[in-house]
């Protein structure tokens, strides 16, 4: 097997074949829980997190937006009032247990929100075809993030936004703190709350892997985006790329 | 977390000043950079015609810069005082931001409402409102008793006439001065010539009445 096969699940290395195979696994074991742990570990924070990122995207009402990684729905709902009857928002995922839960709260909330079942490195879209594209807390799990950030752009109309929310390096200063929550507090909660101490760590784990703010940036312009900006939120946990196609 | 808030604050606003929309969406996607120093953010101008605070990288496409000398001015609506906001970069979007951001409203009535509703909301502005003018008429009125006081009873401020009197008074004597000065530069030159004369042509001096008749 050579380096190149290789890729990072947390801070283990795997073969690029097993990376998603590993990471369906993750989200299997917590989809069910997934709602109450995100709340419970960031206090509730990750829902204006997402309406801060409904707001910067600047989406009209009668626009098409591609919900990336949309798990349980939470963008995709806020997403489709936003753009109201005449638009249209589409929620994917790679896992189809976090689809399922997103799917049904489409439902029960009576809206018409298609969920498909999709990898993002290959999406079944056509060229130009969205005015907004977002991927909330999913670009970490990717194995090639630069394919998926190009597909991403593809599927975009000229003057089209993508918008990454993701966890990122968090201030200098706070760093000793974040770490002690991040490999402590989060697994046990997982234990607690979830019964599964190991996904926990892999999320611990896997944001430490993630391109920091400006990295990302750089990697969102080698995708062919412009007028990249990024905004730390909560000092730079979690941060919120922009970036358009021109 | 402040960009996030202010984002809300300003889109609020945006929101119920529905035709700002219209005059921003032209700028879509620039942004501008209000200085007044040492306080400084970047506004962003949304596809959807609202505006955000801009990121941490953001490259503004224009500047608007207030000296805070400046904002006890414009805060009294000194028109004056508008013509000496510096503005670089693109103007036009400058001005456009700067015009929706001075007229935006804020509808308190209407938040009101959704809380404790419509009639309550409308009393209560009412209300609000002639408190206010009443305190601002207490305000004129107690400004003008102490400016009286300090002009008759105990003199601290001068009267405007006296002021007026006063600024004539040296504008005159600046006019006086400068008309001396011209006449004494004409003496000045009188004297030199007539002593160049005198040295060339070998005729004696001039008598003094005749260098002063020229002067006259």
């Amino acid at each position: 097997m050579t380096s190149e096969q290789n890729t990072h699940f947390g801070f283990k290395t795997v073969a690029e074949t097993e990376k998603a195979k590993k990471v369906a696994e993750v989200f299997h074991s917590v989809a069910n829980k997934y709602d109450l742990m995100n709340d419970v570990m960031s206090a509730g924070l990750h829902r204006s997190w997402k309406r801060f990122a409904v707001s910067i995207s600047g989406v009209n009402p009668g626009d098409k937006v591609l919900d990336i990684a949309g798990g349980s729905g939470d963008l995709s709902k806020l997403f489709a009032q936003k753009v109201g009857p005449e638009g249209q928002v589409i929620l994917t995922d790679i896992n189809a247990s976090m689809l399922g839960v997103g799917r049904d709260r489409m439902l029960d909330a009576g809206l018409n929100v298609p969920a498909m079942q999709c990898d993002a490195e290959k999406l079944p879209f056509p060229d130009q075809y969205f005015d907004c594209v977002i991927v909330a807390f999913g670009l970490r799990n990717m194995t090639h993030k630069d394919k998926a950030l190009a597909e991403m752009q593809r599927v975009l109309k000229v003057g089209g936004r993508l918008l990454v929310l993701e966890f990122s390096k968090v201030w200098q200063p706070l760093s000793k703190a974040y770490d002690v929550y991040s490999f402590k507090l989060l697994p046990l909660m997982g234990k607690l709350l979830a019964k599964d101490a190991d996904s926990y760590q892999y999320l611990a784990e896997s944001i430490r892997m993630h391109p920091d703010q400006e990295t990302l940036k750089q990697m969102m312009v080698d995708a062919g985006l412009s007028k990249v900006d990024y905004y730390n939120l909560a000092a730079g946990v979690v941060a919120l790329h922009k970036g358009y196609k021109t | 977390m402040f960009k996030s808030f202010s984002t809300q604050i300003l889109q609020h606003l945006i929101a119920q000043n529905t035709w700002a929309c219209s005059m921003l969406q032209p700028f879509a996607g620039k942004s501008v950079r209000i200085t007044i120093a040492p306080v400084h953010s970047t506004l962003m101008i949304l596809e959807d015609g609202t505006l955000a605070m801009a990121g941490e990288t953001n490259i503004p496409d224009a500047s608007i810069n207030i000296a805070p000398s400046l904002l006890p001015r414009l805060i009294a609506k000194d028109e004056a005082a508008k013509l000496q906001i510096e503005v670089t970069g693109d103007t036009h979007l400058a001005t456009a931001l700067a015009k929706v951001l001075s007229h935006l409203r804020w509808d308190y009535e209407d938040d009101l409402s959704k809380l404790v509703g419509d009639v309550p909301a409308n009393k209560i502005g009412t209300f609000a409102r002639s408190s206010v003018q009443s305190l601002k008429g207490a305000g004129i009125n107690f400004a003008s008793m102490l400016s009286e006081y300090w002009q008759e009873e105990k003199p601290m401020l001068a009267k405007k006439r006296h002021v007026d009197q006063f600024n004539h008074d040296v504008d005159h004597l600046r006019s006086d001065v400068e008309r001396f000065e011209k006449r004494l530069q004409k003496l000045a030159k009188a004297r030199e010539a007539s002593t160049a004369t005198s040295q060339a042509g070998d005729s004696g001096t001039i008598p003094n009445n005749q260098v002063t008749d020229s002067v006259k």
